[in-house]
């Protein structure tokens, strides 16, 4: 007989919120010791380019981890079996070499003034109106990303100390609060370097104890493998999860990214571009030293073992299926249905211990990721568009700004997740990871490594992504026709890239002479 | 073809396998041969960067 779906314990309740705690506070505190050394803010954003390979190859690690892959996998596992292994990511090494090999070249633009990713877009192309345009579209996307990382950590909350959903995604909105006021902020290395080894354990450990939990991976494929699909709700199909596809029904099921090979292809493109595509990953460079090549097979390890996380937190919840069948797909379970899979295994497998460090994994992946991209979103604002327009404006009005702009990039995912929480997070954030990728990898990207680009062709493609952004299926596209997720996704990435090419190529590009200085003939 | 051609021809075929194998082999077979395809992949960009740029 399968084992009864757990109930919080007083001892759960208070190893989640001790190993919450004991995280925040070893952030703060390396938080601090590194901005103690910091002879400047601007220093303590990016170091003094003097961070090595181990650092920066975890901080990778926990940039690319984010409440979709240490949390929202599970449920992609539990909800989809096979067929939830596309964004689950089982390519996602492959996306995080590429943004080894392409981001390292970010560190050259630092040398030149850039602080940020849209910063180091105005000096590749000379233009502040690329700069402001970025700015922009990372906040439109940014916002729905954040939407994600709110169910994930809501999700944690509601089940590990029995609190409504709702008032989880307040605690949730006061813990980011917290982690910025009191100085948590993730842009030191140092930090989401700590974080990155964290989740790598975790994620690890939490996997290969599910997997003996289930019986075995024997065991885990033979009951996938009679499963049959059911709508979060409860609604049954005979649908079933034995196949690496999962053929729903349309209009509706063709938003559903791994419902044919199309899908799939494009969920594979997706990966490939994403982790160079997101701009917070391909931040991570800006503070890096020299590497040397032996250095850069150091690096190529940490990702392939930061790498394999999200498929550890896929096995979970394949495990999951197999323990509880569909059961957390039915109303009872709404809004978190299949996402809380992990949580509930973390109890059932792992007990306290496991459960704590799993919640402080994810707190880590969500909120101080949440806290990460709010404060980017923030001086994307302030910096990108508001000093960009007005270069005279006060330092110090800027910074109040800023700290200001802090509350509605806060509250507007907020208030998106408490009206309409997706039902599966990691795919709803696959939309965002999309255009993220499509309109990054090229204007980031492959601008730091093509002498053709032009500025041109770098807004032409950020307004093409974004215009094409709006019609994903479950939003705009059903207007005009665009029901399928994996045309849309590849018109969007591979549209992007078209675009990008031939404007570039019918544009001036900058003169050779400011090309030399962003160009150098050695790598340094 | 150049050696570096080669390795190019690799990564791609890398990529391609990904939906070959999940069709072909499918279970766990395909999930971890993603991996490995991945590593593989991987490998061979931080090979060619080292190597040849």
């Amino acid at each position: 007989m399968a084992p009864p779906i757990p109930e919080t314990t007083p001892e759960t309740v208070a190893g989640v919120i001790a190993a919450i705690a004991a995280f925040l506070t070893i952030s703060i505190l390396l938080g601090f010791f590194v901005r103690k050394k910091a002879k400047s803010f601007e220093e303590w954003l990016v170091g003094r380019g003097d961070i090595g390979p181990l650092v920066t190859g975890f901080a990778l690690v926990a940039s690319y981890l984010s409440g979709w892959a240490i949390f929202g996998n599970a449920g992609l596992g539990y909800a989809y079996g096979w067929s939830g292994s596309w964004l689950i990511g089982t390519t996602s090494v492959m996306g995080m070499t590429l943004c080894l090999v392409i981001g390292y070249r970010m560190r050259r633009y630092v040398a030149l003034g850039a602080r940020t990713v849209p910063e180091m877009l105005r000096v590749r192309f000379e233009s502040r109106m690329v700069q402001a345009l970025a700015g922009l579209a990372m906040i439109i996307l940014l916002v729905v990303y954040s939407v994600g990382q709110y169910k994930a950590m809501a999700t944690v909350w509601t089940i590990t100390t029995n609190t409504r959903f709702e008032g989880s995604l307040l605690a949730t909105a006061i813990l980011v609060l917290v982690y910025l006021i009191v100085g948590g902020y993730t842009g030191t290395q140092w930090v989401s370097c700590f974080q990155g080894i964290l989740l790598t354990i975790v994620g690890w450990t939490l996997g290969i104890t599910a997997l003996f939990w289930a019986g075995g991976p024997a065991k885990i494929a033979e009951t996938i493998g009679m499963q049959t699909f059911t709508y979060p709700g409860g609604q049954p199909t005979q649908i079933p999860l034995n196949d690496y596809t999962l053929p729903l029904p349309p209009p509706e099921g063709l938003a559903f990214p791994s419902v044919d090979y199309v899908g799939v292809t494009a969920a594979v493109f997706m990966f490939l571009f994403m982790a160079t595509g997101f701009p917070h990953n391909i931040a991570r460079f800006l503070g890096t030293r020299k590497i040397t090549k032996r250095e850069y097979w150091v690096m190529l390890l940490i990702l392939i073992v930061g790498g394999l996380t999200p498929l550890w937190i896929g096995v979970v919840g394949f495990a999951a299926r197999t323990v509880w069948n569909d059961t957390l797909m039915t109303a009872e379970y709404a809004p978190m249905y299949g996402d809380s899979a992990a949580v509930y295994a973390s109890i059932s497998a792992g007990g306290v211990p496991l459960t704590s460090l799993f919640a402080a994994s994810v707190f880590a992946a969500s909120v101080a990721t949440l806290a990460g991209m709010v404060m980017i979103m923030a001086t994307n604002v302030t910096r990108d568009l508001i000093h960009n327009a007005y270069p005279k404006a006060s330092p110090k009005r800027l910074l109040g700004l800023t700290k200001l702009m802090l509350i509605p990039f806060i509250a507007i995912p907020l208030w998106w997740t408490f009206t309409s929480p997706p039902p599966i997070l990691s795919e709803f954030m696959a939309g965002s990871a999309v255009a993220q990728a499509g309109i990054f990898f090229f204007v980031v990207g492959v601008s730091m490594h093509w002498k053709g680009a032009t500025k041109w062709g770098a807004i032409a493609t950020i307004i093409y992504g974004l215009t094409l952004t709006l019609l994903h299926p479950k939003a705009y596209g059903k207007l005009v026709g665009l029901y399928h997720w994996g045309y849309w996704a590849l018109l969007l990435m591979f549209g992007s890239a078209l675009i990008y090419f031939l404007v570039s190529l019918s544009t001036k590009p900058l003169p050779e002479e400011k090309l030399e200085k962003l160009f150098p003939k050695r790598e340094g | 073809m150049s050696k570096i051609h080669c390795l190019l021809a690799i990564m791609v075929l890398c990529i391609i396998l990904v939906p070959v194998t999940a069709y072909l082999l499918g279970g766990w077979y395909a999930y971890w041969g993603h991996a490995l395809l991945a590593i593989i992949f991987g490998v061979l960009a931080v090979f060619i960067k080292t190597r040849y740029y």
